[in-house]
């Protein structure tokens, strides 16, 4: 894929060094045009069978339904990128403003033209799925057979015009019928033409086959002539077109959904042709994919509301000095502040002090698993995947290293730059098991090998002012082993798929309330809430006799404890200087004014603030209160935090 | 914690200074300096005012100093440059103006010492301090031991550390020995080196040590933030009797550390400003020759009326919204707070899963750290009993958390640690990812081949044989780092474990800047070996794992593919969709072969490379760059505004990317000279000034060079120029 500018997505970058250039990563747009084929048995309803999980849906319905929920999808997951929907076989001929007859596509009806989706196309699919209403008279098939050659070449130019420069583009076509123009052998190579002119134009055609009634779709007859593979693809990149159908407890749409989804993010890849230095002398090429990215509500954004409609405004920065004189590029530094002053170096040392050696993936050993630490974590991982584009053998090395970590559960450790100029990082590379596995615990990730950032030592807090531990409890702890072994998660596992994201699912359902003018919605089924009644259920008994045993414990650690500080106290008169760390260390109370007691006295008896600045530092730092700020700040700061903790 | 810090500098002037000593070719001076400017830079840097800095010279040509009184000897030849006081750049420049060596050598170390002891003593009254005195010199110049006592003991009386640091002192310890050193120098040794013993907090050592652990990255302190303070529940306390409430605290464990941020300053031109204040620390800032900008920003909207079409808004005019798809949605105060989940701060427990269950690079980030309510009994044990129960089942527990009120849930993974291997018992946490974050991307399996009519293949080109399989695995074995580095005492222990692997950017960027801060005019340092030592494998490894590394090169026969050598030309390549349908010979029949029926505008990408492919001479390829490149001309000229922008310039791609293949760069070259002419001009119906810049420049389509075309005649530089 060639490099493409985007304006849009690149923010002012003033403050504030690059992070990853993910910026870079979301320019690859992708566009998404629905071609559904409108005919007599597309929409014929299924047998009823009187089963009430049964399918309902014509195939049209559910192929309709299918793009209505994937277009909400998208505008969710992939604000930026385009979509549109396109009905063929239609009696109707629609494209763009033209309506009716004499456009150059008969029997393509252009439902939804490529665009980012909006509140306007969301309603008109929602009409046609679910009021069933057709005023339009959309959904009636031709009487005359669709010539694909037209519809293909439909496509062509709704892409040529919207999309022309859009780095993924793909034509979904959805169908029932595999032999559109049998015996028309013309018809056949025209359509084959217009199809190879996609192929040239960049645009991939994926098939959504549905299966009738047992029928086997058979693609030979001919959709074998217009589908191409990139040849770069590797062989098995990719199987057949699955076939859709209902059947064994699956209806059509959740069938075709699936398929669908499965083909429906584009795959964007994050980096490629790395080269992936194994062993000294042994370089095999691999692509970085990001798998796992933390999806946020979109941000809000200025409108400007004085004309007819709300309008995005442009906004543009520009740089001035005190006198509010603009400044020029050329008299722009990057200054560090140094002690009251700007250091500065000039763009050429700025770059030379950034790179740090070239974009890489080098092995420097390995360790067995067990040798992360368990708390070694700072940021996402990323997925790689051998590619044969710069060193022929790359996927069978990649894949016989995988089995190896997967077999003897050890990671590798490599120094990572992901690009020119990026930050390196050390990473420890994990294999991923196969999804279709049943062993594996990640069935909804693919198979290969994960980049998982290590921290560096300055990532790591201290963690002085943890005390040390208490003694273990030993009936407290059998007793709480019935607990957890009584609510193990369904599955043994943590199933992201089972856990969507409360604030984004409500964020979005308001906006698109607002947006189709819907009523809005009072509450949500929030599935990251624990099952509390299932809880109560299973280890209620076992919880409140642990509370019971609890209490007890506790209750003779605190007398032992004030037994102890007394003891102590007496004994102990003039304590050495070194003992005062230990001490503190040690008791979970820490000093005498530390102790959450005799804090509240001093609050009470308004003592705080014959408090030293350095004493009420202390306190407050123990207490992970913010130290900042003048006396007067402390005390006040410390005496809400009593006000409200004690 | 004290955090005032009081630290005087003795630094040794005196004439024998100036030379080179053993094999090193700069002065003692400047050795020492080293070690001394990069404190005090650090100091500078971190430009907090309650760390005070004062310089002390020793063997100045001049005498001024405080104890230099009539009824006092032994205070000639020691000069204070610097009082006590914060530091800055400024007096950082005044200081460096000064550090010359002298003429002299005839002052007394000890009684500089008492100069600087006087004072922190004076600076420091009796308030909370960290006092210390850092001696720096070469032994050269007479000491006279009468007073050590007593000065040691004022020493530990005001409570001052005292650190000696020797240029070619011996270390046993370090491991260091000056063979030729003179009996005086010796003496001075021994006499500085009692002092020290003396000290209740003293520190004796040689320069050459101090300059190299110079190189050790030290990492900048954060005080433990609480990021949560509150119950950890599983059940519903308000709801179930039964429900569990441990009062918990959370902390970072890890927190990403990012290089210190540049800001956009300006190069001062005009006249002397107005005293600019620093927005951090509110002091002034001085001798500013670079000025803090401030960013201004615009709004404008598009507006065919307005001139230029645009038109500028006021910020008051502005609305908020959100976008839903393209459309815009407006909202109201009232609309924003419902946009917002409605939360209660929260933390509890959804259900617990098996370790093993379970792979790390599902993390989403930073890992806290849980542990129990200060000072209360019934979180500590309960806490311990859940930790321990956790740790002996050899599970985790899966928590929402929600750290404060209206805060987004996330759900964390939460770990046991029951201070086994260190003595820190709590519980780990890290972040999970939701539904959403998923995205599903298809990958072929990398264990067998799938061929496109079902097949199952397990053997193939793209699946390691048994011998590669060997080799990896043996490689892999050779290679462990488990128990190949070395602990203090020597002992294997693990290699580069995370303590000691510093971010290089961070640290070599601080390092730049403490540089530059003292000598504006040097280039910039090389990274230190310390920050690059885990970017390769270690060489001893390697050697141990040869024939390891020999045999997998050889089972895995990975050849590097050759840079494109040859375009398309001449290469017949035809490209078949799944059927294997002869599509050029359909083409043949029905395509316009340029010289008779030109390109069309509309399906102009697909005819142009249908022409090229089967083009049989120079001809041919010309007229149908010809017709393209007017096409691309009659796209702009026809566009409104931009609307056409993206397609003119994605034909323009194309036809560059296909000249390239075809070898004929010259005629894109030709091409686009004149096209750029005309754009910047206006000769192509008004301004397309955008066209340029945006999408020709910004869409890295300038002239085809050498590199990306070994028959084209233009060069780098040539390209780049044509750009501007």
């Amino acid at each position: 894929m060639s490099w493409r500018k985007d304006d849009e997505e690149r923010p002012d970058s003033d403050e504030g060094d690059e992070e990853l250039d993910e910026n870079d990563y979301k320019t690859q747009k992708d566009a998404v045009l629905f071609a559904i084929e409108v005919s007599k048995s597309m929409l014929k309803p299924p047998a009823a069978t009187g089963d009430k999980k049964a399918d309902k849906d014509s195939a049209l319905t559910a192929a309709l339904k299918c793009a209505y929920q994937i277009m909400q999808q998208r505008i969710i997951a992939q604000p930026r990128d385009m979509m549109g929907v396109l009905l063929f076989g239609t009696e109707k001929s629609k494209f763009r403003d033209d309506s009716g007859n004499g456009t150059g596509y008969p029997h393509c009806y252009l439902l939804s033209d490529l665009d980012v989706p909006g509140a306007e196309d969301v309603k008109k699919l929602r009409a046609l799925v679910e009021d069933d209403e057709d005023e339009d008279e959309i959904m009636v098939p031709s009487k005359e057979p669709v010539i694909m050659s037209n519809m293909l070449f439909c496509a062509n130019q709704v892409f040529t015009t919207n999309a022309a420069n859009f780095g993924s583009r793909r034509l979904f076509i959805v169908t029932d019928n595999d032999d559109p123009h049998a015996g028309d052998k013309q018809a056949k190579s025209s359509a084959a033409v217009r199809a190879k002119d996609l192929y040239d134009l960049g645009i991939v055609i994926e098939l959504f086959p549905i299966s009738r009634e047992g029928k086997k779709f058979d693609l030979s007859k001919f959709y074998d002539d217009i589908i191409y593979r990139d040849p770069a693809a590797e062989v098995g990149e990719l199987g057949g077109p699955k076939t859709s159908k209902a059947g064994d407890g699956l209806t059509l749409l959740n069938s075709l959904i699936s398929n669908i989804n499965s083909k429906q993010t584009p795959k964007r890849s994050y980096f490629s042709n790395l080269p992936f230095e194994l062993a000294p002398g042994l370089t095999i090429s691999v692509k970085g994919y990001i798998p796992l990215n933390r999806q946020t509500p979109s941000r809000s954004c200025y409108v400007y509301e004085g004309e007819e409609q709300a309008q995005v405004v442009q906004s543009e920065t520009a740089q001035v000095d005190f006198a509010a004189r603009t400044v020029e590029k050329t008299e722009l530094r990057k200054g560090y502040k140094f002690g009251g002053e700007h250091i500065c170096f000039k763009p050429e040392e700025l770059a030379e002090l950034k790179q740090m050696g070239k974009k890489t993936l080098r092995i420097i050993g390995f360790k067995k698993r067990s040798k992360i630490p368990s708390w070694a974590s700072v940021k996402k991982s990323l997925f790689i995947f051998p590619s044969e584009e710069q060193y022929v053998g790359s996927t069978r090395v990649f894949s016989a290293l995988w089995q190896k970590l997967l077999k003897d559960d050890k990671v590798g450790i490599a120094w990572f730059v992901a690009r020119e100029n990026a930050h390196p990082v050390m990473v420890a590379i994990f294999p991923s098991g196969n999804p279709d596995d049943e062993e594996s615990n990640t069935p909804y990730l693919p198979a290969g090998l994960w980049l998982y950032p290590l921290p560096f030592a300055d990532d790591v807090r201290s963690v002085d002012h943890v005390t040390a531990p208490a003694r273990p409890a030993d009936e407290l702890t059998d007793q709480m082993r019935q607990v957890i072994q009584n609510l193990q998660l369904p599955k043994a596992m943590y199933d992201p798929r089972k856990y969507p994201n409360p604030s984004l699912q409500w964020h979005y359902r308001i906006v698109q309330a607002i947006a189709l003018d819907e009523e809005m919605p009072e509450s949500m089924e929030d599935l990251t809430l624990p099952k509390y009644r299932q809880i109560d259920k299973r280890v209620g008994g076992y919880l409140a006799e642990w509370k019971e045993m609890l209490a007890k414990k506790a209750s003779d650690l605190q007398n032992n404890r004030a037994f102890k500080r007394e003891f102590e106290d007496d004994d102990d008169e003039r304590p050495a200087k070194r003992a005062k760390p230990t001490k503190k260390a040690t008791s979970g109370g820490g000093g005498p004014a530390n102790s959450n007691a005799d804090l509240k006295k001093a609050f009470e008896q308004g003592m705080l603030g014959k408090m030293t600045v350095a004493e009420l530092k202390d306190i407050m730092a123990s207490k992970g209160i913010s130290t900042a700020g003048r006396k007067a700040e402390l005390v006040e700061r410390l005496e809400q935090w009593i006000e409200g903790n004690l | 914690m004290a955090d005032k810090e009081a630290i005087v500098y003795v630094m040794d002037l005196g004439k024998p200074m100036a030379d080179c000593h053993n094999g090193r070719d700069e002065s003692d001076l400047d050795f020492g300096m080293r070690y001394i400017w990069d404190k005090i830079s650090t100091t500078v840097a971190a430009s907090r005012k309650t760390w005070n800095v004062g310089v002390v010279g020793l063997n100045t040509d001049e005498t001024d100093n405080n104890e230099n009184r009539e009824e006092y000897q032994g205070y000639e030849n020691i000069s204070v440059l610097q009082e006590l006081g914060p530091m800055s750049m400024t007096s950082l420049r005044a200081l460096k103006s000064q550090i010359e060596p002298s003429e002299t050598s005839s002052a007394d170390a000890i009684s500089a010492i008492v100069v600087a002891l006087r004072m922190i003593q004076v600076y420091t009254k009796k308030l909370k301090y960290k006092r210390k005195i850092i001696l720096v010199t070469n032994g050269e110049s007479p000491i006279d031991d009468d007073q050590s006592e007593d000065v040691a003991a004022m020493l530990n009386n005001v409570g001052i550390e005292l650190v000696v640091i020797g240029i070619d002192f011996d270390d046993a310890e370090y491991g260091f020995k000056e063979e030729d050193k003179t009996q005086h120098k010796a003496e001075n040794e021994r006499i500085l080196k009692t002092l020290v013993d003396l000290c209740e907090n003293g520190e004796f050592g040689t320069m050459a040590q101090a300059v190299e652990e110079l190189a050790i990255p030290r990492i900048k302190p954060v005080r433990p933030f609480k990021a949560y303070d509150g119950p950890l529940t599983l059940g519903d306390p308000q709801k179930y009797p039964s429900a569990l409430s441990i009062p918990v605290e959370r902390y970072f464990k890890t927190k990403r550390a990012t290089p210190p941020s540049a800001s956009n300053v300006a190069i001062h031109t005009g006249p002397p400003q107005a005293e600019v204040i620093d927005e951090d620390s509110g002091a002034p800032m001085s001798g500013v020759e670079f000025q803090p900008v401030k960013q201004l920003r615009t709004y404008r909207v598009d507006d065919a009326k307005a001139a230029g079409g645009k038109k500028d808004i006021e910020m008051e005019d502005l609305a908020k919204a959100y976008q839903y798809g393209r459309t815009v949605v407006p909202f109201s105060t009232s609309e924003e707070d419902y946009v917002k989940y409605q939360t209660t701060k929260s933390f509890t427990i959804i259900g617990f899963v098996p370790m093993s269950s379970y792979e790390p690079f599902i993390n989403m980030g930073e890992t806290g750290l849980i542990v129990a309510q200060k000072v209360n009994e019934q979180a500590e044990l309960g806490l311990s009993a859940l930790i321990h129960a956790l740790h002996e089942l050899e599970s985790y527990a899966v928590a929402r958390y929600v750290n404060k009120d209206k805060a987004a849930p996330q759900i964390l993974l939460l770990k046991p640690n029951p201070a086994i291997e260190d003595d820190v018992e709590c519980l780990y946490d890290v972040p999970l990812p939701f539904a959403e974050d998923v995205r599903s991307y298809q990958f072929p399996p990398l264990d067998k081949v799938l061929t496109i009519t079902g097949n199952v293949l397990t053997e193939h080109r793209l699946l390691p044989n048994d011998d590669l399989q060997q080799a990896m695995g043996d490689y892999v074995d050779a290679m462990d780092l488990t128990d190949f580095g070395q602990d203090e005492d020597g002992n294997p222990a693990e290699y580069a474990p995370i303590d000691d692997v510093y971010n290089p950017v961070i640290h070599h960027m601080n390092q730049a800047t403490r540089n530059r801060a003292v000598n504006p005019e040097a280039p910039l340092p090389p990274v230190a070996d310390i920050l690059t030592r885990f970017t390769h494998p270690p060489e001893p490894l390697i050697a141990k794992a040869k024939s390891e590394i020999n045999g997998l090169i050889e089972a895995a026969e990975v050849k590097k593919v050759p840079p494109k050598v040859q375009g398309k030309r001449g290469r017949k390549d035809t490209v078949k969709p799944l059927s294997g349908l002869d599509i050029d010979a359909l083409l043949g029949k029905t395509r316009p072969r340029a010289k008779k029926t030109p390109i069309s505008a509309e399906n102009a990408i697909p005819e142009f490379k249908q022409i090229l492919e089967t083009a049989e001479d120079d001809e041919t390829i010309e007229t149908a760059a010809k017709q393209m490149g007017d096409i691309i001309r009659k796209l702009i000229s026809d566009s409104f505004a931009d609307v056409l922008y993206p397609r003119a310039a994605e034909n323009l791609r194309v036809m560059r990317e296909e000249l390239i293949s075809m070898e004929v760069p010259t005629l894109y070259n030709t091409y686009l000279t004149e096209l750029k002419d005309s754009l910047l001009s206006g000769k192509l119906n008004g301004d397309r000034r955008e066209m340029w810049f945006r999408w020709v420049v910004g869409g890295r389509l300038g002239l085809i060079t050498q590199d990306e075309s070994e028959v084209s005649e233009v060069g780098e530089d040539e390209a780049k120029a044509f750009l501007k």
